[in-house]
């Protein structure tokens, strides 16, 4: 997705780990303070139903196909080696159970329909992507983000990462589910800027239910990096029907409330549904089917309720 | 200034546009383009009158019958007065400049289209009297004269050249319609026409107390005088007008008003304006006897609108002459009245700008000769009017510096989103100041630099000469095609070079030498030509009232701008299509001689069919997928570096006294669309006869992936440090404009571009219809990123119905 992605580039004298990653997205303007450049990791220890990356859910590479892009030239068919895209009548599919995501096909596909979501890169070569947007983070106090999946499960290659990026002064900024044990938290805190760090129900059943995991780790985790004093936004993804009950939003004000005044700041991430098309290229089932975004009107009535509890709290567009 | 009155910047974001330029907009909305023949029937008069006298005094002779004659008219929602034509909103020809230059004026109907989207009727005395002038100037004028001196020299080469968008139309785009200069505002103002008159006559004086022979001085300072007075005089008719008018109005108001106009108009132009209202109405006058002169004049030109007319404006609102409201319903009035001037353009301008208004550009912002930024109340005032006023022009212009005050860049950025993109351009103080000094300009006169037209830097009180009379654009894309032709162009004519068969080019250095061999044929070419036009013009056009409004060395020396002196004249020229033909070479190189996925014979066969058939798309695909400029891809951007410097080196060898200053300047408008008309189907994958890149440094459609970051960073490695201006369009979504805070994010990158040594750069918003287009062509759009927080796609790879939903959000945000 990134031309400097898998461009081989080297710079010695750096960490040879590696990471999976889906995108490095510069101009990123919504992903905290100013314009920074948004490094995607691959693997999340949850599985939200409404997640809008599913090509970051598994942890490894997986090819994708979009299908409106197909010029159906059949280039891909002979290079394939494990026989893993099928063709009938024009349209192809990819069988997972053949693919080894080796990315042969992609390369001979012009048009863009195969792609290969999730590169293997090393250190320097992320670091050589993401220090390249130096002057506008100079000028808009930007920096580096890493979201995903969760960058967390790549805890090491963060922490480096971001010493990198403090060297030459560049601001650090972590967006996490918050599913990550303390001691993985513990190691990022120190060289992170900045935490968006994402509420997703109050109720732990219900929170399993929804994203695969209870909530209770994440709270304790809340509650850890203000006691470190770091600097936290918090993010809900707003999903109607699923934690945007009114007892969840005051559950959710009640809890920021609690942790102190620090953890009065809450971001609304409306939910949408742009990442379907994800799902389609990927094979896999979309689960959020009918139901629909909210509206304006309701956004603002969410925002109101929560400023009303003393959080300050603005709505993501 | 960096500290602000912000309590008066509040006061201006509350400012709307005033119910009399609402009524205005509404008029002229209702009323449409209208053609006067008025101007023709008092040029033909003149010229017959004037038949045997000097050429200089009868330019004079025939500006000053037109004035004093025209019929003019004042509207119930006029404050300023001063029209090119009574018609709410209207145009006149120049046949008298232009020749025949209208085809469709000997067409029964007498119908003409004189806009590229509509046509005018004509009343048969109209008609007649333009067919009249036609006749009358039919092969005698400036360009008709020089076509037949060039034919004499190289045959059919200049059509051929032209055919094939190797050279720009001389009649419209060199010398004849863009000679233009802007004015000496501050002169005008200060000091008033009656010391132009003085000063012509103390010159006069002493040409005879010194018995000098050249007789030309004394044509040109008595050219001075006559269309001085001339232009007093077409003020005061005004006065009369508004007199006479008052008489009879009943509504109290508006005859109080009508006074008033008659009193301003009785003392400006001739005497130095007092108060804004004085200065505004001076520069009315003087604009529009500049468009009287020559109707293609490239309309009046602000300039430094926001320095020489701060003393005023601020005396006025301080002292409560005007409020704040009445100041800028005048300075709206006077913009939009500029703004949406036309004229009669021909068929070949049409097409290769697209327009047919007069592009009127302001300049505000920028530094002064100490180098300290000079950015004012009134900068922020003209950005908040072009707001309100919604008109595709007058084009703005940002002078930035590393002092630009955060409070104007956020209202730029703000004007920006008003106007749904495009203005203003923010231009480089740091980049553009240097390349005149380096020209030997000193630096109180670089510091008073200023758009003209759409683009072109330009030094009041120096005659531009855009175009270079008829190289204008150097089509480095058209010459791209004859290298892969051996010097046969789109057409089939052999207008270039015999580089060789390119099949036989054994390494892509080879192919690069071939395509500066053809640089300099047709460059070499063009500009002797352009010798042969200007002497030319001279002997058939003066402009004696530009002369005397925009340079002072003109009234020093006593010679007429179109007299080629290097002691004012700049020749701008565009070299375009780099970009194109960086991203064609890289792609042969690879594809071809690198990694010989294609033999040069099939490439040329593929692009000669325009990637005809399966095969074709194929191999386009292929081209498509090769490194583009624009994402920060060293070997890309820093041949397009190359390629920058060495045409530069090509057209500057041509930089001979008396005509120096061949100033580069690649700016945008329309031109792309034109140049690619002359260009086939090209290695980086476009088709044939489709557009260029545009601007100078904006990356092939589609072809930035890597975000709007890796776009400045490519165009920064490329620097393009040889031209005087190098224009970068993006575009941004107007759905991530939402919040002052995104806002200030545009300003920060703004910043980090032009600090970085960025040129030009201007922002368009992504509209609908570009999205509805994405469905369809994809692979012309592979740059558009749809950003919302946490979620990354690009548009193209969504599914159909999420593109729809994409595109609502998009439209409700506009």
């Amino acid at each position: 997705m990134c031309a400097y992605m898998g461009s081989g580039r080297k710079t010695s004298g750096i960490n040879s780990q590696s990471a999976i990653i889906t995108n490095i997205q510069g101009f990123s303007i919504h992903d905290g303070p100013g314009i920074r450049t948004v490094v995607f990791f691959k693997g999340c220890p949850l599985s939200c139903r409404w997640c809008a990356n599913p090509e970051c859910l598994s942890g490894t590479p997986r090819m994708g196909f979009i299908e409106s892009l197909c010029a159906h030239c059949g280039a891909c068919l002979d290079v394939c080696t494990n026989n893993a895209i099928r063709s009938t009548e024009g349209e192809h599919r990819i069988d997972y159970s053949r693919c080894q995501s080796c990315g042969n096909c992609k390369d001979q596909c012009y048009s863009g329909a195969l792609i290969r979501y999730g590169e293997s890169m090393t250190l320097a070569e992320v670091w050589d992507a993401v220090k390249r947007d130096k002057m506008f983070f100079d000028s808009s106090g930007g920096g580096v983000t890493v979201s995903g999946g969760e960058p967390l499960l790549w805890a090491r290659f963060v922490r480096e990462l971001f010493e990198l990026c403090h060297q030459e002064r560049i601001n650090t900024c972590v967006e996490t589910c918050g599913f990550a044990d303390a001691e993985t938290l513990l190691e990022v805190i120190a060289v992170t800027d900045y935490f968006l760090f994402d509420l997703k129900h109050m109720d732990s059943d219900a929170h399993r239910k929804h994203t695969g995991q209870s909530n209770t780790q994440i709270m304790k985790n809340a509650a850890l990096l203000l006691e470190h004093g770091a600097d936290v936004v918090f993010r809900q993804p707003l999903v109607p029907g699923i934690n945007d009950s009114t007892w969840n939003i005051e559950a959710t004000a009640r809890f920021l409330t609690g942790l102190g005044e620090k953890a009065i700041r809450l971001e609304i991430m409306p939910y949408h549904r742009l990442g379907e098309s994800k799902y389609r290229a990927l094979n896999l089932v979309y689960a959020m089917n009918g139901i629909a975004a909210a509206d304006d009107e309701q956004l603002e009535a969410v925002r109101k309720a929560y400023v009303q509890c003393g959080i300050e709290c603005t709505i993501s567009r | 200034m960096a500290e602000a009155n912000t309590e008066l910047l509040n006061r201006i974001d509350a400012l709307r546009l005033s119910e009399r330029n609402q009524q205005w907009k509404k008029a002229m909305k209702a009323s449409g383009w209208k053609l006067f023949a008025d101007r023709e029937r008092w040029t033909v008069a003149s010229w017959r009158e004037t038949e045997g006298e000097d050429i200089q005094i009868r330019r004079a002779q025939l500006f000053k019958k037109i004035v004093e004659n025209v019929e003019i008219r004042i509207h119930d929602y006029d404050v300023i007065v001063g029209r090119p034509t009574p018609g709410v909103i209207g145009c006149a020809t120049s046949f008298d400049v232009c020749g025949d230059y209208i085809p469709d004026l000997w067409k029964d109907t007498a119908e003409l289209q004189i806009t590229l989207d509509a046509n005018v009727g004509l009343d048969p005395e109209s008609i007649e009297i333009l067919r009249n002038s036609a006749r009358e100037f039919r092969g005698k004028t400036a360009p008709e004269m020089t076509y037949k001196a060039w034919e004499a020299v190289v045959g059919s080469w200049v059509m051929d050249a032209e055919a094939a968008k190797l050279k720009d139309p001389t009649l419209d785009t060199a010398i004849f319609g863009q000679t233009t200069s802007v004015l000496m505002w501050n002169k005008i103002l200060g000091k008033g026409l009656r010391s132009f008159i003085d000063e012509a006559q103390e010159h006069m004086d002493a040409f005879i107390a010194n018995r000098e022979t050249n007789i030309d001085k004394l044509y040109f300072w008595k050219s001075a005088v006559i269309v001085c007075e001339a232009a007093i005089n077409h003020s005061r008719r005004y006065a009369a007008l508004a007199r006479e008018m008052a008489e009879v109005e009943v509504r109290p108001d508006r005859k109080r008003e009508l006074l008033q106009i008659a009193s301003i108009c009785e003392r400006v132009p001739e005497h130095p304006a007092r108060t804004l209202h004085e200065a505004l109405q001076s520069m009315a006058i003087i604009g529009v006897c500049k468009l009287y002169e020559h109707p293609m004049h490239n309309n009046p030109q602000w300039g430094r609108g926001d320095q020489y007319l701060y003393p005023y404006f601020m005396r006025d609102i301080s002292d409560g002459t005007i409020t704040l409201e009445g100041a800028s319903e005048l300075l709206a009035e006077l913009i939009g009245r500029w703004g949406t001037q036309t004229f009669v353009a021909s068929e070949s301008l049409k097409e290769s700008h697209q327009i047919n208004f007069g592009i009127n550009n302001i300049m505000i912002g920028g530094v002064d000769k100490s180098g300290a930024d000079c950015s004012n109340v009134l900068s922020y005032l003209f950005l908040h009017v072009i707001g309100l006023l919604q008109l595709s022009s007058p084009t703005l212009g940002l002078r930035w510096n590393k002092a630009t005050p955060h409070w104007l860049m956020n209202k730029a950025i703000r004007t920006n989103m008003a106007t749904k993109g495009g203005i203003p351009l923010f231009e480089n103080d740091e980049v553009v100041i240097p390349h005149f000094l380096e020209d030997g300009i000193p630096m109180e006169e670089a510091a008073e630099w200023c758009g003209l037209g759409c683009v072109y830097p330009c030094l009041p009180s120096r005659a531009e000469h855009y175009g270079a009379e008829g190289v204008a654009a150097c089509n480095m894309a058209a010459m791209l095609h004859l290298v892969l032709h051996n010097g046969v162009d789109v057409n089939g004519k052999r207008t270039g070079l015999e580089t060789g068969d390119p099949r036989e080019l054994k390494s892509f250095d080879e192919m690069y030498e071939a395509l500066m061999k053809q640089h300099k044929f047709i460059t070499h070419r063009t500009f002797w030509l352009a010798a042969i036009a200007r002497r030319e013009q001279a002997k058939y056009v003066r402009f004696p009232f530009l002369s005397t409004m925009g340079i002072q060395r003109c009234m020093d020396l006593g010679q007429d701008l179109l007299i080629p002196d290097p002691d004012y004249c700049m020749f701008g020229i565009s070299d375009r299509a780099i970009i194109d033909v960086a991203d064609s070479l890289v792609a042969i190189k690879k594809l071809v001689f690198d990694e010989k996925k294609l033999t040069m014979d099939e490439l040329i066969k593929v692009l000669d069919s325009n990637f005809d058939g399966q095969r074709g798309e194929e191999v386009r695909q292929m081209c498509l997928a090769q490194p583009k400029f624009g994402n920060d891809i060293d070997e890309v951007d820093l041949l397009a570096k190359k390629i920058s410097a060495d045409s530069y080196r090509i057209i500057r060898s041509y930089d001979n006294s008396p005509f120096r200053n061949y100033m580069i300047a690649r700016e945008g408008l329309a031109w792309h669309y034109f140049g690619g008309l002359g260009v086939g189907a090209l290695p980086n994958g476009r088709k044939a006869f489709e557009p260029l890149n545009d601007g100078a440094v904006s990356p092939m459609r589609g072809a930035d992936k890597n975000g709007p970051t890796a776009v400045l960073r490519s165009a920064i490695k490329a620097g393009f440090k040889e031209s005087h201006a190098s224009v970068l369009n993006q575009k941004f979504s107007s759905a991530i404009l939402r919040s002052n805070e995104s806002i200030d994010k545009i300003v920060a990158y703004t910043n980090a571009f032009m600090s970085s040594g960025g040129s030009h750069i201007q922002y368009n918003m992504v509209d609908t219809k570009e999205l509805r287009d994405a469905k369809i062509h994809p692979e012309n759009h592979r740059d558009l990123i749809v950003r919302i927080g946490g979620f990354s796609a690009y548009f193209t790879q969504l599914s159909p119905d999420i593109q729809d939903d994409v595109i609502n959000r998009n439209e409700h945000s506009l």
